[in-house]
């Protein structure tokens, strides 16, 4: 049996309260598995323990109780971080450096140097897109260029794992776009990804499984498309139908006993509609980038 | 409790700290730091030369203790400061999530900031030293010269007088002494970085960082007062000398590092007396920096 890349079991974990406050329950006796290879949604409102579930898999806030491991070591050893590459929520870098000087950081501290390390930082670069502003300081990146930023130091070092928190947060919708995209890039090179999101759209789009949390507490889990199928119901999408046409499809609904619960046009979403908008002007978008 | 000691199997540490000790370094220096050359070469050349001084001793050493004060000023506020600001900041800026996330045990980071901030005073140190030495190498030749001149005008310049006259300036003047005070700042701001790394370890923000290491940096240079005036006339010979070990442990006894005066005074320093200086500096920072790591490991990010 091959071994999970992230296992959670039974992780609680509780925050010491400062001096007259009492101590907080961020995750309670949560167990969650990751496969090698798949796309792991962890879903939920803000304050559901979701951040502090990555911080704990990453070793960045010891377990109060349980334990959690990466690819079968305990996040606890430092060796358990050279297989992962973390994206914190609103990540922010040293803004004296620019972007390529900040990729060339961090995969110094993964242990790449000369050539290996100016190669990988210009593929991490033309990856990410930010080829053009590889030579600008952070200082002067927008919110979305930060976010990708984010990305390529977390691949740096070619981790198998990749944990995001809420990578499209506060980015606009084709920044947004960009990021979902990236995530089913790493999905075909076989990266397994952890990801939380509050836009669940998004998570839709890419999650193979998806927990929902509520309170530091697991409520739902499973593959995606079963947890959301509705197995009764078949939909219908049809082009050009006259009212003639779809007097005889009621007909014949009727006659073989199932009913039809709504007849409409589909909408398209407001973020397809938004990107569709935004798209005619392709210039626009780069700028934006 | 995270386990960060062990060694990480790709790269090596050392290498690791100095990416770490250079990014500190770069950021410190962007902030303009080093400004504060600028002032010291003010500061230096305000004693050298505006005061009015009758003789030779009295002018030489004016500009060495206001250069020494105002190294003294530079080491110790940077020391203090600059540590105090880079965990904070990196906490804030979820820069130490992306550092930590790597391979990166928590030790070498707190090494590698520590190391960061020592590059920088000593560099700052190194380039004030070397403006001192040329200033008082030069208003040693004017007072020099001067003297001889009037030596010379009350016709006293027999062999005898100019000797005199000679080893005067010399001792007051540029010795290794000098350097060897500078390395006793240094030494002294290396143990007070330690101690506000260290704070700032448990800390909750920046500002109270800073109040307790000055807070601390004023007790650790009473103590010679606090044995004197407190445990001699109290306590018995027993009890003084736990006293003031207790003291010790407690605070760094930074007034053993105060050798300026006596230089500032013309005397040498004794090869000895910085070899025990170096030693209790070595001691209090690896002290300090042990306990750093316990909490830091142990910090909840
Ligand atoms: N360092 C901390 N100290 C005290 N409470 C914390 C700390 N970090 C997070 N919390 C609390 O834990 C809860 C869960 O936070 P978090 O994991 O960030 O939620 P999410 O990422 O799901 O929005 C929140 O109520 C938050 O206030
Ligand atoms: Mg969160």
């Amino acid at each position: 049996m091959p071994t999970d890349a992230v296992n959670v079991s039974n992780l609680t974990k509780i925050f010491r309260g400062h001096i007259g406050r009492a101590p907080f329950v961020a995750v309670k006796d949560l167990s969650l598995t990751v496969k090698e290879g798949e796309v792991y949604g962890l879903i939920g409102p803000n304050g559901s323990g979701k951040s502090t579930t990555m911080k704990v898999v990453l070793g960045l806030l010891a377990p109060t109780q349980g334990a959690t491991s990466i690819f079968g070591c305990d996040s606890r050893e430092v060796e358990s971080r050279q297989a992962v590459g973390f994206l914190p929520e609103n990540p922010y870098f040293y803004k004296h450096l620019t972007g390529e000087e900040t990729l060339q950081f961090y995969g110094r501290l993964c242990g790449l140097k000369g050539a290996a390390l100016k190669d990988r930082t210009r593929e991490m670069l033309v990856l990410t897109d930010l080829e053009n502003a590889a030579n600008r300081r952070v200082a002067g990146y927008s919110k979305g260029m930060l976010q990708r930023l984010g990305l390529a130091q977390a691949l740096i070092h070619d981790p198998r794992l990749v944990v995001l928190d809420e990578p499209t947060a506060g980015v606009d919708p084709a920044g947004s776009r960009k990021i979902r995209d990236l995530i089913l890039s790493f999905k075909e090179r076989g990266l397994t990804v952890l990801v939380t999101s509050h836009l669940l759209e998004q998570m839709q789009e890419v999650c193979d499984r998806v927990g929902i949390m509520a309170h530091g507490v697991m409520v739902r889990e499973g593959r995606l498309d079963e947890l959301i199928a509705v197995e009764n119901q078949t939909e219908l999408v049809l082009e050009n139908a006259t009212p003639a046409m779809l007097e005889k499809l009621r007909a014949l609904v009727a006659q073989e006993g199932a009913s039809i619960s709504h007849i409409g046009q589909p909408r398209t979403t407001l973020e397809r509609l938004f990107l569709e908008a935004t798209e005619e002007k392709p210039a626009a978008d780069k700028k934006s980038a | 409790m995270i386990n960060s000691a062990q060694p990480s199997p790709r790269g090596n540490g050392l290498s690791r700290i100095w990416t770490l000790a250079s990014a500190t370094l770069t950021q410190l220096l962007r902030m303009k730091v080093l400004a504060f050359i600028g002032v010291f070469c003010v500061i230096a050349v305000a004693f050298g030369f505006a005061f009015p001084v009758q003789n030779a001793e009295q002018q030489l050493n004016l500009l060495k203790g206001g250069s020494f004060g105002a190294l003294q000023l530079f080491s110790m506020v940077i020391a203090i400061v600059s540590t105090a600001i880079l965990l904070p900041r990196d906490l804030e800026d979820r820069t130490l999530y992306t550092i930590l996330s790597k391979p990166v045990p928590r030790h070498q980071y707190l090494l590698g900031k520590y190391l960061g901030v020592m590059t920088l005073i000593g560099i700052g140190l190194a380039l004030m030293d070397g403006i001192f030495s040329g200033i008082l190498y030069l208003r040693e030749n004017m007072v020099f010269a001067s003297e001889m001149a009037s030596l010379k005008a009350n016709r006293m310049d027999g062999p005898e007088e100019v000797a005199a006259l000679e080893a005067l300036v010399q001792t007051h003047g540029l010795t290794w002494s000098v350097h060897a005070g500078v390395l006793a700042v240094f030494l002294k701001a290396a143990v007070i970085a330690a101690m506000a790394l260290m704070i700032s370890c448990f800390s909750s923000s920046t500002l109270y960082t800073i109040v307790i290491s000055f807070f601390l940096v004023i007790i650790g240079h009473g103590q010679e007062l606090a044995r004197e005036f407190f445990f001699q006339p109290h306590l018995s010979v027993t009890g003084q000398k736990i006293a003031a070990l207790v003291l010790s442990i407690l605070v760094p006894d930074l007034g053993m590092f105060d050798i300026t005066d006596n230089i500032i005074a013309g005397q040498s320093v004794p090869i000895e007396a910085l070899g025990w200086i170096l030693g209790t500096a070595a001691m209090y920072v690896s002290a300090y920096l042990v306990v750093a790591h316990l909490l830091f490991v142990e910090k909840e990010l």
